[in-house]
């Protein structure tokens, strides 16, 4: 029998059915929407720019853009440069975090829409060659074209990075490690700052020397690196005349020259000369006034400088050889590497790629971000750095170290980075910062190494 | 489905018995939420059990079978045991910061109601809103070895200085102890929000007979907030990690030797530093499966007590 209230609940039951209805379609059409709107993203990028002589917007994935700092305003520098002598090609630059650029690259890769020119630190190169579809730089322009782009840029350099004789990602944002010295501590402690030290033994001296009389502590090897790279470790196993990796990509850190590096560097810390910190507590302490030495990239140049004006005089000087052997760092910072699917992309990158490392890209990378120039005569060309030398002091014993750089060694492998870590982690620190014995922690992280390498 | 064949489906339904039709509502009523699980909890939960048998590196369209190896590869290994024996230690030296010590103030604070109590609530609960990230690196700041303020007060005071982060010995007590400071924040204002729900005209019924202090505590405060303890410390055990997490990833990394290393940051390792998804699967399959265990067995056991006071 119907009651008054029935229809009431009918009808409200009919309201309920209807909006469940309507929801469970609404979600299903904002998934079935979510993936439409990737698809054609990906097709308008792709099918606006069919023709070399049509407009054409390429994305660049940097991890200098965006930043509030200076290599943020020179990243932005750089592109509003190339846009003007460009006007037909549109570059969209895309921020990242350092830490995430190989993880963002995947996740772009894997979606299908990976950025046409991307910003790689070195040590996360040999991975990114191994896991992305990056097309070889050198490849893309015609040989007269490439020769004539090169003409002028560090050879050196352009060798050490080339993969077979091929350059896949050119160099940009270039550093390596020099010593900044505190020139008020180095008075203070009754040393010359005009001659700053040359060899590790050197170091050491000055450093003990800084410590007694200076109220300060010494020196400081920024070789347990917190974002676990282990450039400066290949640094001084290579200028001690060994191999962090071998040819074969497997471990030689266990051998003679690089067990020397590494006991030189835990004799520091065991003799006071060095404090047993990690390496950002190491820069704190340097922009402090509170450390005499710092042995690091010259990417902080411009951070430290900042820092010490108006409280102490920064200098620096070439990366310390062992004895009578010639220093041999190695580089750390960025290459660019293109990862455009078309060859209109591709050329179009090309042309972005030329001009930052074009003088006047490089003019803008050292004068407003503080990285290398790669072209070496621009710091006494008068059109371009030449000004910018004669003040800033600070980057000149890098340059002239250029010539002698070591090429960066990657592990074999997909568990390269890995390996890395482990040596970084379970060797180097322990070692320099913690007395661990030098031969056997080598030896026995060699062979953990070996292992991961051989994993599947 | 049009609006007419629904109205003869109502129809029906109201006189005939529940037939396959009735018995489906519902399940269309929860469709949305099931199909939501489905999408962004169960599906990837199966995802990454299947994925734990697999070695897939984010991007390679290739994915090969490995089997077991990756869970051989946890088991065998040194880091993620390691990585295990310390979450538990964390998990033990966190358990007082979100039981014992934010219930004595919350009880004191709930006790001596009036503006002061109101100040040092909001003082109180400060951290819980600050960023995780800003508060690491305040704290890197100061516990600098060299000039941070922590040691210049010790020195001062004649203990000496220390590198609390970059000691094994001290690093995990450390980092639980910056961690701290978030979970007692959150869990004094649980502990209110239980103890708000007790009538105060109980407290002064047992005061009038004579009840001290300690012994209106003991037998009327503290069993009100029996199971307050007891969600509490499960609860912060499962959330109190992505505080963990941020504190290792800007302080230590996981070092020195491990010390700071958890099963958290090493699965973020595996996925995201050595790009291995079958290993970091397997650590997520295992993770699971432990969070899984202790709150089952946490369940069970508030169950009997319901049980057994009902």
């Amino acid at each position: 029998m119907s009651t008054p209230d029935q229809p009431t609940r009918a009808g409200r039951r009919r309201r309920s059915l209807t909006a469940a209805i309507v929801l469970v379609l609404a979600t299903v059409l904002a998934a079935v929407s979510a993936c439409g709107d990737s698809s054609t993203g990906g097709s308008t990028t792709a099918g606006s720019t069919s023709a070399a002589d049509q407009k054409i917007t390429i994305r660049f994935l940097s991890y200098n853009y965006g930043t509030p700092d200076i290599g943020g305003q020179g990243t932005q520098a750089l592109i509003d440069a190339f846009e003007k002598a460009h006007p037909n090609i549109t570059i969209k630059p895309q921020g990242v975090a350092v830490a995430d650029v190989l993880t963002r690259l995947q996740t772009d890769t894997a979606a299908g829409s990976p950025p046409d020119v991307a910003q790689i630190g070195w040590s996360k190169m040999a991975a990114a060659y191994d896991l992305l579809p990056i097309v070889p730089v050198q490849s893309i322009p015609a040989k007269a074209d490439w020769d004539a782009a090169m003409a002028g840029f560090n050879q050196r350099l352009l060798s050490a990075v080339a993969v077979n004789g091929q350059v896949k990602a050119i160099p940009y944002t270039i550093s390596i490690p020099v010593i900044f010295y505190n020139a008020d501590l180095f008075r203070k402690a009754g040393l010359d700052p005009t001659r700053p030290p040359t060899t590790i033994d050197e170091v050491k001296a000055d450093a003990l020397a800084i410590k007694d009389k200076a109220s300060a502590q010494g020196a400081y090897f920024a070789v347990v690196d917190s974002g676990k790279s282990d450039y400066l470790t290949q640094s001084l196993i290579a200028s001690n005349g060994g191999r962090e990796v071998g040819a074969d990509g497997q471990p030689a850190f266990d051998q003679p020259p690089a067990v020397a590096a590494l006991t030189a560097m835990q004799d520091l810390t065991t003799s006071g000369a060095q404090p047993a910190i990690t390496a950002t507590n190491a820069v704190a302490a340097f922009s402090a006034g509170k450390l005499g030495m710092l042995v690091g990239s010259t990417a902080v140049a411009v951070s430290l400088a900042k820092a010490a004006k108006g409280r102490f005089e920064l200098r620096s000087t070439g990366f310390p050889s062992f004895g009578g052997r010639p220093a041999a760092p190695t580089y750390s910072g960025a290459g660019l590497a293109v990862l455009a699917k078309d060859e209109a992309h591709q050329q179009a990158a090309w042309e972005f790629i030329r001009f930052l490392t074009s003088p006047e890209g490089f003019t803008i990378i050292t004068s407003k971000i503080g990285y290398l120039p790669l072209r070496p005569s621009l710091a006494t060309d008068p059109k371009y750095l030449a000004t910018y030398f004669a003040t800033n002091k600070l980057l000149s014993p890098a340059l002239a170290q250029l010539d002698h750089v070591s090429p960066y060694q990657s592990f074999s492998g997909k568990r390269a980075s890995q390996a890395v870590v482990a040596l970084q982690d379970d060797a180097v620190e322990p070692i320099v910062l913690r007395g661990a014995k030098p031969a056997s922690t080598l030896s026995s992280v060699a062979g953990q190494v070996r292992g991961v390498l051989a994993q599947k | 489905m049009t609006v007419s064949t629904l109205e003869a489906g109502e129809r029906g339904a109201a006189h005939a018995p529940p037939g396959a039709r009735a018995r489906a509502r519902p399940w269309l009523y929860l469709s949305p939420l099931v199909v939501a699980l489905l999408v962004w909890v169960y599906g990837p939960l199966v995802f990454t059990a299947v994925l734990s048998f697999m070695s897939w590196n984010l991007t390679d369209t290739h994915l090969s079978w490995l089997g077991t190896a990756n869970y051989a590869r946890l088991v065998d290994g040194r880091d993620f045991p390691r990585a295990a024996r310390n979450t538990l230690v964390f998990a033990a030296v966190l358990l007082p910061f979100a039981t014992v010590v934010p219930m004595s103030l919350a009880i004191a604070l709930w006790k001596r109601p009036g503006r002061v109590s109101s100040v040092y609530r909001a003082l109180l609960f400060l951290p819980v809103v600050l960023a995780p990230v800003a508060m690491a690196i305040t704290w890197q700041f100061l516990l600098d070895p060299l000039s941070g303020l922590v040691n210049v007060i010790t020195g001062r005071l004649g203990l000496g200085t220390h590198n609390w982060l970059g000691d094994p010995a001290t690093a995990l007590y450390a980092v639980g102890f910056i961690t701290a400071a978030k979970v007692v924040a959150l869990n004094v204002l649980l502990f209110g929000a239980s103890l708000a729900s007790l009538d105060r005209g109980l407290l002064e019924a047992a005061a009038l007979d004579g009840a001290t202090e300690w012994e209106i505590t003991r037998h009327l405060v503290l069993p009100h907030l029996r199971r307050t303890i007891v969600l509490l410390g499960m609860l912060s055990l499962v959330v109190v990690w992505p505080w963990i997490f941020a504190n290792v990833a800007v302080l230590t990394q996981g070092g020195p030797d491990g010390a700071t290393d958890n099963v958290y940051y090493r699965l973020f390792t595996y996925a995201f530093t050595f790009f291995d998804a079958g290993t970091a699967s397997a650590a997520a399959v295992f993770i699971t499966t432990a969070l899984a265990v202790v709150l089952g067995i946490g369940l069970l056991l508030t169950g009997r007590r319901r049980r057994d006071f009902a």
